[in-house]
C-alpha cells in the first residue's frame, strides 16, 4: 500500500515538473499575497492594555469608547474567482496549507502568501472567517501544523469544549473606566451540514468583488484586505450596547461566552449569511 | 459475514500489493452482549456503530485508568470518574493537572449507552466525540491526541491491544475514542434495591422508602422520569448560578435565550454516592438540596413552569424529605459501585 502511494506520488511529481518546464517568460502560476489591515474605520489598530495611551480608541454607535489588547481571527477556505466565474480553490480542504490565524500582535501573520496560484485575471475573492464545520474538529492527526499554531500558548485558538477552533478572539476594554471586554466565537453545531441537530454555526463565508482585476502571471499581486473592527459593535446587523449585567436579554454582556451573545457579534463582523456577505471586510486595493 | 468480507478484502489488498508481505493476523474479537435492563430507554444509535467488543472494552478500560492521557501523567479519566462514586467525583468542580479547577461538576459515567445527550449542557450527542475534550482541555489533562498516541506507542502491550481491538490498525485516534466509549457503554447500573423491588425479587421497600417513592411520584417524576430517572430534558430550576463567565448552560450550545442556565436533568441512580450536587457542586448533601427546593429557588424568565406554578418552590415537609432520601438511597447499586464482590 505504501509502495503504491509512492508510485502515485512519483508520477505526480514527474507530471508536475513536465508541466512546469515551459519557458519562464509566461509563468503558469505565481504567488498572491493577502495583506490584512485591522482597523477602526481608516485608522490602523494599535493594541494596548487597559490604561494604554498608544492603543487606538474607537467609539461605537451606542457611544461606548473601546480598544483592544488582542485581535485574532482564523481565515480559511480561500477561493479566487476569474471573470468567467471559475473558482480557484486554495487548499480549501487542508488547514495546514490553506488556513491561517491572523494575529495583530504578530506582524508576520498579517501577510498571507498563497503560492502556485494559476496565471489569470481574477475579479473576486471568497474566504471563510473561521473554519468550515466539516473541518472544524480539532483533528491534530490530519492537520498538525495548523493545530499547533492555533493552539500555541500565545494564540489560544482552540475551543476545547466544542472540539473546534476559536474563529475570533478579541480581548480589550470598554467605557471610560476600562471594563473588560472579551469576545470568543466558534461553532457548536452537531450533525451534518444542512441537517444540523443542534448548535450554532459561527463560520462565515465572505465574498468581495475586487476593486481592480488581479492579474497573476509575471506579477505576484497583493490584495489589501481591510478588517474594520468598528463593525464589531456597530455593524450592519446589530448596534450593540455592552452591559455588565447578568440579564442576557438586555443586549450584550461582553464577557459572557455563550452562543446567545456570540452570534450578534458574529453577524456584525462576518455578515448574516443572507443579505450581508462581507461583514467587516473590504478590499481597499490590489497591487498588481 | 461482515468480518469474512473484511478478511477477504484485506487478503486481496495484500496480495495485490506485493508478494513478500507477511500474512495479516486476523484477531478473533467477539462482540460483547450488552445486558439491556428491563424498561430502560432506547440505546443511543451510535452504540450500533461502535458495538463493544472483548478487546475494545479491555483497551478502553486500560485507557480510562491510564494517567498517560494527561500532559504530566498525573490524571486519568478515573481521577474524576471514580467507580465508588458511580464514576463521578467528590469535588464540587473537577480538578485537572497542577490542581487546575474546571467549570463544572464531573458527571457520573453510568448508563451512557441509553443517553441521547452528554454533559451538563448536552454539547455532545455521541459518546465517541467526548474523550478528546478532557484530553485537550487546559483545566483537565492539557495534552493532545498526538502526544497521547506517542506515549502509547512506546508500550508494546498497547500496540497489541489496539491491533486486537481494531483489526490490526495499530494505535489511532479513533481507536482511543471508540474503545473508551465501548468501555463506558458497558457501565450499566440496574441492580439496585429499587430494581429488585420492582421486579418482585423478594425484596420490599421499608415504610419510609415506600412513602418516599410516593412523594417522588407526586413531586419529582415529571423531570426524573423513566428507568434512568431523568427525562434527558434541559431545564432551569433556579439553582445558584455559576459565577464563571464561561457558563451559560444549554444556551452555550444553542444560542437560544430560553436555554440560558438550563441544564440536563441528572439521573438519580446512585445519587447517594455522587455528592456534591448541582452543575458546579452547589449542594454538599441531598438534605441541603431538598431544603433549597423547599425554601424557594432563584427567579428567572425561563424558570421551569413546574416551579413557576408553585411559587418558585417544591414544598416538602421534613418527613417528606426524610422519606425521599430513603427512597433515593434504594437507587444505589453496590455491585456497580464495586462495594461488594
Amino acid at each position: 500500500m505504501k509502495n503504491l502511494k509512492k508510485y502515485i506520488l512519483s508520477a505526480a511529481v514527474v507530471v508536475a515538473f513536465m508541466s512546469c518546464s515551459s519557458d519562464d517568460n509566461n509563468p503558469v502560476a505565481n504567488n498572491v499575497t493577502l495583506e490584512f489591515n485591522n482597523t477602526f474605520g481608516d485608522t490602523p489598530i494599535v493594541l494596548g492594555d487597559a490604561t494604554s495611551s498608544a492603543a487606538t480608541k474607537n467609539t461605537s454607535d451606542a457611544g461606548q469608547i473601546h480598544h483592544f489588547e488582542e485581535v485574532k481571527y482564523v481565515i480559511s477556505n480561500i477561493r479566487l474567482i476569474k471573470a468567467d466565474g471559475t473558482e480557484i480553490p486554495y487548499h480549501v480542504n487542508d488547514l495546514d496549507n490553506g488556513a491561517t490565524v491572523v494575529d495583530q500582535s504578530k506582524p508576520e501573520t498579517l501577510s498571507y502568501i498563497m503560492s502556485d496560484i494559476p496565471a489569470g485575471d481574477y475579479t473576486e475573492i471568497k474566504f471563510g472567517l473561521g473554519v468550515r464545520s466539516d473541518l472544524n474538529t480539532l483533528d491534530q492527526v490530519s492537520f498538525p501544523t495548523f493545530y499547533e499554531n492555533a493552539g500555541a500558548n500565545d494564540t489560544q485558538m482552540h475551543w476545547e469544549w466544542g472540539t473546534g477552533y476559536r474563529f475570533t478572539k478579541l480581548e480589550g476594554f470598554y467605557d471610560t473606566d476600562n471594563k473588560q471586554l472579551s469576545f470568543h466565537s466558534g461553532s457548536t453545531v452537531e450533525g451534518e451540514e444542512g441537517a444540523y441537530t443542534q448548535g450554532v454555526d459561527a463560520y462565515r463565508d465572505i465574498t468581495i468583488v475586487l476593486p481592480t482585476t488581479t492579474t497573476v502571471g509575471n506579477s505576484a499581486p497583493t490584495i489589501n484586505i481591510k478588517a474594520d473592527f468598528d463593525y464589531f459593535l456597530s455593524g450592519e446587523s446589530h448596534t450593540v450596547t455592552l452591559v455588565s449585567t447578568e440579564d442576557i436579554t438586555n443586549n450584550a454582556t461582553p464577557s459572557a461566552h455563550t452562543a446567545t451573545e456570540m452570534m450578534k457579534f458574529v453577524e456584525n463582523i462576518g455578515g448574516n449569511g443572507t443579505t450581508d456577505h462581507t461583514g467587516m471586510f473590504s478590499v481597499t486595493s490590489v497591487e498588481n | 459475514m461482515k468480518k469474512t468480507i473484511q478478511s477477504i478484502a484485506i487478503i486481496l489488498l495484500f496480495t495485490g500489493c506485493s508478494t513478500n508481505d507477511t500474512e495479516p493476523i486476523i484477531h478473533d474479537n467477539p462482540e460483547l452482549t450488552l445486558n439491556i435492563p428491563i424498561d430502560f430507554p432506547e440505546l443511543n444509535s451510535s452504540v450500533y456503530n461502535n458495538m463493544p467488543t472483548q478487546y475494545g472494552v479491555e483497551l478502553g478500560k486500560k485507557l480510562f485508568f491510564d494517567r498517560q492521557l494527561s500532559a504530566d501523567n498525573t490524571i486519568s479519566c478515573s481521577s474524576c470518574h471514580i467507580q465508588e462514586s458511580a464514576f463521578a467525583d467528590h469535588n464540587p468542580k473537577a480538578i485537572g493537572i497542577e490542581g487546575r479547577i474546571g467549570l463544572r461538576n464531573a458527571p457520573p459515567v453510568q448508563n451512557m449507552a441509553f443517553m441521547q445527550f452528554y454533559n451538563w449542557d448536552g454539547n455532545k450527542l455521541q459518546l465517541e466525540n467526548q474523550p478528546l475534550v478532557p484530553i485537550i482541555t487546559h483545566e483537565e489533562m492539557d495534552s493532545s491526541i498526538l502526544e497521547v498516541i506517542g506515549k502509547l506507542e512506546s508500550d508494546p502491550s498497547y500496540i497489541e491491544l489496539f491491533n486486537k481491538a481494531f483489526q490490526g490498525e495499530g494505535i489511532t485516534a479513533d481507536g482511543i475514542y471508540n474503545s473508551i466509549a465501548q468501555y463506558e457503554y458497558t457501565l450499566i447500573s440496574s441492580n439496585s434495591k429499587y430494581d429488585r423491588v420492582k421486579q418482585n425479587e423478594g425484596e420490599t421497600f421499608t415504610t419510609s422508602e415506600a412513602q418516599g417513592y410516593a412523594v417522588f411520584q407526586n413531586k419529582c417524576i415529571s423531570c426524573h422520569s423513566t428507568e434512568l430517572f431523568t427525562d434527558q430534558s434541559f431545564r432551569n430550576i433556579g439553582f445558584p448560578i455559576n459565577p464563571d463567565s464561561e457558563e451559560g448552560g444549554r444556551a452555550r450550545i444553542t444560542g437560544l435565550v430560553e436555554d440560558y442556565m438550563r441544564f440536563r436533568v441528572p439521573s438519580l441512580r446512585n445519587i447517594e454516592y455522587t455528592a456534591p450536587y448541582g452543575s458546579f457542586g452547589q449542594f454538599e448533601t441531598l438534605e441541603e438540596l431538598l431544603d433549597y427546593l423547599d425554601n424557594g429557588v432563584l427567579e428567572a424568565d425561563n424558570l421551569d413552569p413546574i416551579l413557576k406554578d408553585n411559587n418558585n418552590r417544591i414544598p416538602l415537609t421534613t418527613q417528606e424529605k426524610t422519606d425521599l432520601i430513603a427512597f433515593m438511597k434504594t437507587l444505589s447499586d453496590p455491585e456497580f459501585l464495586g462495594l461488594e464482590d
